[in-house]
């Protein structure tokens, strides 16, 4: 039998175009299927993740440097409950200091500063779960 | 028997639990964090409950509200699984209290057992052999010199309030004791502020062997042996049942010790007593008051349904089971899938499962709650999933589980897989020729 490629493409695109994850096209004894789901998955991803619209939270003069959660996980500001906050707004900190703690199954990530500055705003409260790349604080 | 169980707790031990209440005909009640909503647990279960937001305190360690799912869904008994509140001993005595049954021993035992002094106390008094060591900080060297010549060499020093492994010198012989002693006194001095040093048993090539036990008012009986000492960071990676290493006569006498003292503790339920192993002794490390994760090895050598018995003894407070009906049959061996990166130092590996097939097949068994398109969440253990082989001998679990491995395939996360297929085709593993602390020695990933 010979592939038709271009009826391949066409189911393609029309997974694409109408937002499907799976098409199954049949017409006499062939029968052609096409699915995606990897992208399903990363589709779903990214309508859950509560960052991805980081832009409209920030404005662009708002801009400084950012330290983002290098895992999936909650979010601690502080090493246990009711101790003292790894850091405040207008604290110094310098490069490699522990702004904050991110949980992932069980493991404790220490979030270290990338660079030295001045805590400009903190994004995330405590306990809250963050994504991966998720913005935590903001430095000036 | 209870018509109606809550389990409070979640991911493959809540479903495995699940499973052996309908088994019995026993309703179930399923209790979940906002983020696990569609998780198998729930969906398996008759009833489900939401007890809070996704952080472990205010859902699965939060009493309050598994006690209103209680009180709401009329259930009569509790299993709490393992993990989370299964060894809290005032969770154990609030159930008890409201007229509910904890599935497990009593809150005092708990309590007694939880507390690592105290249990090292009793399993003396009860005839088990523990780790000797000082009993409290040495004062000075002749006092080190005296209790290392009666405990043995090598030996561990250790700082009072240590950690992190500083403080901490191994002592080959006497005549190293000196120097080590002062180094490890003045090093304690300058890192915590103490110089405060206690003195055990050290432990150069030790395996972890445990005892499952059964037990009710009436009698107890012991299911065999687990070995797990293929461990991470301390934690168990693959459990086998029967123990390789282990001779007949060690084997007898650490069973019958086990039964003695747990019959003495006057236990009600399922319990595992742990003991680290070297040079054909054992030694007492802790008892733990619920069932573990390991548990269906034992079942699959010796078809007795742990969970099930589990309940029969929270319902009637004796044990079905004489020691005679356990006659185990084979090899098993239990690996744990984890959603973990092995490569980069077991960092977990949340996201999305986008294709998930499981092995199957003869002697076979595969405990887990995941499904294709399943998420799993940052926010609880990295356990997924526990692929168990059962063989006539060792050789053939082993067969059977590189088949099995090679069977499994989960995508969209990394996983323990790939590792597993390593360590059971390594000579070591192959030979028995290892401790618990191969993997963080050899290079296998």
């Amino acid at each position: 039998m010979k592939i038709d490629k271009k009826l391949i493409k066409e189911l393609v695109d029309n997974l694409d175009e109408f937002k499907l994850s799976e098409l199954e096209y049949q017409s006499g004894d062939t029968k052609i299927k096409v699915s995606k789901w990897a992208d399903i998955s990363s589709a779903n991803r990214v309508s859950e993740t509560t960052m991805s619209n980081e832009k409209d939270v920030l404005s662009d003069e708002e801009v400084g440097v950012k330290i983002k959660s290098p895992i999936i996980g909650t979010a601690y500001l502080a090493a246990e409950p009711g101790a003292k906050q790894f850091i405040q707004i207008g604290d110094k900190v310098k490069k490699g200091q522990t702004i904050m703690i991110v949980e992932a199954m069980k493991t404790m990530n220490h979030v270290p500063a990338s660079s030295e500055g001045v805590v400009k705003s903190i994004l995330v409260t405590d306990g809250q779960p963050v994504e991966f790349g998720q913005t935590l604080i903001l430095l000036k | 028997m209870f018509k109606k169980v809550l389990i409070g707790n979640r991911g493959e031990i809540a479903v495995r639990v699940i499973r052996a209440c309908k088994e019995w005909g026993i309703a179930t009640v399923a209790v979940h964090s906002d983020v696990d909503a569609d998780s198998m647990h729930v969906r398996l279960a008759d009833e489900s409950v939401c007890i809070g937001s996704h952080q472990p305190q205010n859902s699965y360690l939060n009493i309050g509200a598994i006690m209103s799912a209680v009180d709401l869904t009329g259930a009569q008994a509790v299993h709490p699984g393992y993990g989370f509140l299964s060894e809290n001993a005032k969770f154990a005595e609030i159930v008890n209290k409201h007229g509910i049954k904890f599935v497990g021993p009593s809150a005092e035992l708990i309590r007694k057992m939880g507390d690592k002094i105290e249990a090292k106390k009793i399993a003396k008094m009860y005839g088990l052999p523990i780790i000797e060591g000082s009993e409290g900080s040495v004062k000075n060297f002749d006092e080190a010199k005296k209790i290392c010549s009666t405990i043995a060499y090598p030996v561990l020093i250790k700082a009072a309030g240590g950690g992190g492994g500083k403080g901490m010198k191994i002592v080959e012989k006497e005549s190293e004791l000196e120097n080590l002693f002062l180094t490890a006194k003045s090093e304690a001095k300058k890192y915590f502020g103490n110089d405060e040093l206690y003195i055990e048993k050290y432990f150069k090539n030790p395996r972890h062997i445990e005892v499952q036990v059964l037990s009710g008012k009436n009698r107890t009986v012991h299911l065999q042996e687990r070995d797990c000492s293929v461990q991470r960071r301390h934690q168990k990676l693959i459990e086998e049942t029967p123990s390789p290493i282990l001779t007949e006569e060690v084997r007898s006498k650490l069973l019958s010790s086990t039964v003695s003292m747990v019959e003495k503790l006057g236990y009600e339920g399922a319990g595992t007593i742990e003991y680290i192993y070297e040079d054909k002794k054992f030694y007492f490390l802790e008892m733990n008051t619920r069932i573990q994760v390991e548990h269906p090895v034992t079942e699959v050598v010796t078809g007795i349904d742990i969970i099930k018995e589990q309940l029969w003894i929270a319902h009637t407070g004796n044990t079905a089971l004489q020691q005679s009906d356990i006659n185990p049959r084979g090899h098993a061996i239990e690996c744990r899938i984890n959603a973990e990166n092995p490569s980069k130092n077991f960092q977990p590996s949340p996201g999305t499962i986008s294709v998930c097939h499981l092995p199957s097949g003869f002697r076979t068994r595969v405990d887990g709650a995941i499904f294709q398109g399943c998420k799993i969440t940052p926010y609880y253990d990295s356990l997924i999933a526990k692929l168990i082989c059962h063989g006539r001998n060792r050789e053939e679990a082993i067969q059977r589980m590189k088949r099995s491995l090679d069977e499994f395939v989960i995508e969209g996360i990394d996983t323990t897989v790939d590792l597993h297929k390593k360590i059971i085709s390594h000579d070591k593993f192959i030979n028995s020729n290892f401790d618990t602390n191969w993997l963080a020695k050899e290079k296998i990933i």
